[in-house]
């Protein structure tokens, strides 16, 4: 019992890891555009799957397919900030959140016409084989370095939001009128906040796709969805707290390991019900986060 | 109506803007409005109106003939040609499919418009409400042996009551929160309650008959129809309620709403169970469209058409919602349901899974960015000519688009 909840501790974290930087971009993008991003893991998939043509079938070397697909989930975020969320900017939450529902239901599609004559692909993983095995499951190369890729990410995000740039984009956030007052375009904020956004999804894409075999709208609701579990964290994280974001998604990583405890063979999709549960439970107990100090202003 | 006549209505309503609004004079035009509109004076009971009144405009008798062909046209194609009676078309198997699943998704359009529109809540799990719906059909006519007609009413009850679980338990919280609440329990239904074969018969999926003397794809749609029939009458009674007015209010503004007297929380699940009781019948048509329903179908993707579709449709315009449906249905959206798969496919050849989900989210896009109104917005005109009035192209354009914002 105990080497299960150190296996699902392990696994939790590691997956959570990929949650982590799903439920940062949502974050991030709440405080720029207050929407909730429903096309966040799509710019994943979609970089993943840019990945993955330029490695297996343009040959490219596997680093520039990295970069490829970030560059392709990087734009697919400023697109949609500009074609989307910027002509909408004065339409209500629900309208924007079906906008983003929208943007990912078209690359769904996309990727399911474009991916008609082999629906299941596998990516290639950066490093092969298994680094160890704590409490007997054996952990990837891949789902060490996605754990590190997150903290780095992280780290970078602090000194970020340190820097002149970073302040700006909190400032703007917070009040754009001012900001515009003090000479900050929100406009180029925005952009920039999106950006971040895709570059994020683009990670969380092309790091967590080689562990699986992957198809059309993989971290949506594919093998590896990550939609509702990095929203789940965001709410943890009171839809503002950065910090919160990753401790968010590491906890619901953990959560969802604990379906697959051996108490829960009997229940069928155990893990979607702990989810929901924990869901449910978080939203009607603490609906301002769990992660974050003030109350969240939604 | 001659320019004159048209300078001077101008000049009236310039008249009605320029005077300061005293008390007197809001109580006097609500009464000439009221008593334009033939209604009872009583300013209690009916919300003002905003929409310019009719006037006395009256068709002339080529106007009456030209809107009394068009309608029997409209029954024509709706009744007749799917029957193949009086018709020069040959409706094939793969039409008559469609067709039906046309049917069913304009219900779901419809039960979704209730939450959506009437309220400005989110649902994104409405798949689990169908697929509910779906499976408590099927088990009440292939395990307890029961009619077709006591399952319906089943599925109805069992989408009701599931609406009301979730809605007592979630609806504390609101808005963007809500529609993730939905989400997950979408998610939680496809994963854990869709895999109990007992109930749902596992990937090969659970038999449901048809009720004996519409075994006939033909007579199945008919019986199709009628059911939407029914739960167009039943939301167009409930908007003209109370409850329904007290609904339009919460969207509006609920703090003000509340202020007035409105139960916003109790609306709200009103509204809600409402939503899954027409999910729960549109859930047993499909089941006994299909004859086998398996789990599969009932995918979060699903969720997103049936919000995507609504959307488009135009929120609060149930003729744009049932136009918008029956379209995405066609698309090959049916569920797995047409044979031939969609108009598309058989016509410039586009597969159909993919002319659905890729042509769909974008003309939802162009519909939220260019039209805010949907279909519902751009058949205004015809509709109201329709009805009698004059064909005004700038009918139904909306001012403001939606639905419950925390901007208030």
């Amino acid at each position: 019992m105990l080497d299960e909840i150190g296996a699902a501790l392990v696994v939790g974290v590691l997956t959570g890891s990929v949650y982590s930087m799903v439920a940062l971009a949502i974050v991030l993008i709440y405080r720029a555009s207050r929407v909730f991003n429903f096309a966040q893991t799509e710019f994943g998939t979609t970089g993943l799957f840019a990945a993955f043509v330029a490695v297996e079938l343009w040959g490219w070397n596997y680093g520039l397919g990295i970069l490829f697909g970030l560059a392709v989930g990087i734009c697919m975020a400023l697109a949609t900030e500009r074609l989307i969320i910027h002509p909408l900017r004065d339409s209500s939450r629900v309208t924007l959140l079906v906008g983003t529902a929208g943007v990912a239901l078209a690359a769904i599609g996309i990727q399911f016409w474009l991916n008609n004559e082999q629906p299941i692909r596998q990516m290639p993983r950066l490093v092969e084989g298994t680094a160890a095995a704590p409490f007997g499951t054996p952990v990837t190369y891949q789902q060490v370095i996605t754990f590190l890729v997150l903290i780095a990410v992280a780290v970078g995000l602090v000194f970020f939001f340190r820097s002149p740039t970073g302040l700006a984009v909190q400032a703007a956030q917070q009040e754009s009128t001012a900001s515009e007052l003090v000479g900050i375009s929100v406009r180029r904020v925005s952009m920039l906040t999106w950006g971040i956004a895709g570059l994020l999804g683009g990670l969380a894409g092309v790091l967590a796709g080689p562990n699986l075999t992957f198809s059309a709208g993989f971290l949506t609701f594919g093998a590896g969805a990550a939609l509702l579990p990095g929203f789940m964290a965001a709410v943890l994280a009171g839809m503002r707290s950065m910090p919160g974001a990753v401790a968010g998604g590491l906890l619901v990583g953990f959560v969802e390991q604990l379906g697959a405890l051996s108490i829960f063979d009997e229940v069928q999709g155990s893990r979607a019900l702990l989810l929901f549960l924990f869901l449910l439970g978080v939203l009607l107990l603490r609906p301002q986060g769990v992660f974050v100090r003030e109350k969240a202003a939604v | 109506m001659t320019i004159l006549q048209r300078k001077s209505r101008k000049r009236a309503r310039h008249a009605k803007a320029d005077e300061p609004v005293t008390e007197t004079s809001v109580l006097s035009t609500e009464d000439t409005e009221s008593r334009e509109s033939g209604t009872a004076p009583d300013a209690t009971k009916e919300l003002p109106r905003v929409t310019e009144s009719n006037g006395e405009f009256r068709p002339s008798a080529g106007g009456w003939i030209a809107r009394l062909l068009t309608w029997a046209v409209l029954l024509w194609l709706l009744l007749a040609v799917p029957g193949n009676v009086l018709s020069p078309f040959d409706f094939g198997v793969s039409d008559i499919n469609l067709a039906i699943a046309a049917t069913i998704f304009a219900i779901i359009g419809l039960s979704l418009n209730v939450l959506i529109g009437y309220t400005g809540q989110l649902s994104l799990g409405h798949q689990a409400f169908v697929g509910i719906g779906a499976f408590a059909s099927a088990y009440v006519v292939t395990d307890l042996g029961l009619s077709f007609w006591i399952a319906v009413p089943v599925a109805a009850g069992i989408g009701a009551l599931q609406a009301a679980l979730l809605g007592a338990v979630s609806l504390r919280v609101t808005g963007l929160y809500f529609a993730l609440v939905t989400l997950a329990y979408g998610l939680f239904a496809e994963q854990s309650l869709f895999s109990f074969a007992e109930i749902t018969g596992g990937d090969g999926g659970k038999p449901a008959e048809r009720p004996a003397g519409f075994a006939d794809d033909h007579l199945f749609y008919y019986l199709c129809f009628g059911f939407l029939v029914l739960v167009l009458w039943l939301d167009w009674r409930l908007t003209r309620s109370k409850a329904g007015r007290a609904l339009q209010a919460l969207r509006e503004n609920p703090k003000v709403a509340a202020s007035y007297g409105v139960d916003v929380k109790r609306y709200t699940l009103l509204a809600f169970v409402v939503s899954g009781t027409f999910a729960g019948i549109a859930g047993s048509l499909m089941a006994h469209h299909q004859q086998i329903i398996v789990p599969g179908i009932f995918s979060f993707q699903l969720a997103l058409v049936f919000v995507v579709m609504t959307v488009v449709g135009g929120l609060r315009n149930r003729i744009g919602v049932v136009i918008g449906s029956a379209f995405f249905a066609s698309l090959g959206e049916g569920g797995g349901a047409g044979d031939g798969g969609g108009f598309l496919e058989r016509t410039i050849g586009l597969p159909a899974e993919f002319t659905g989900i890729v042509i769909g989210p974008i003309l939802l896009l162009v519909v939220i960015t260019l039209l805010p109104g949907g279909i519902g917005q751009l058949i205004a005109p015809v509709k109201n000519w329709m009805l009698g009035k004059r064909f005004d192209r700038h009918a139904g354009k909306l001012k403001e688009v939606e639905v419950s914002d925390v901007r208030a």
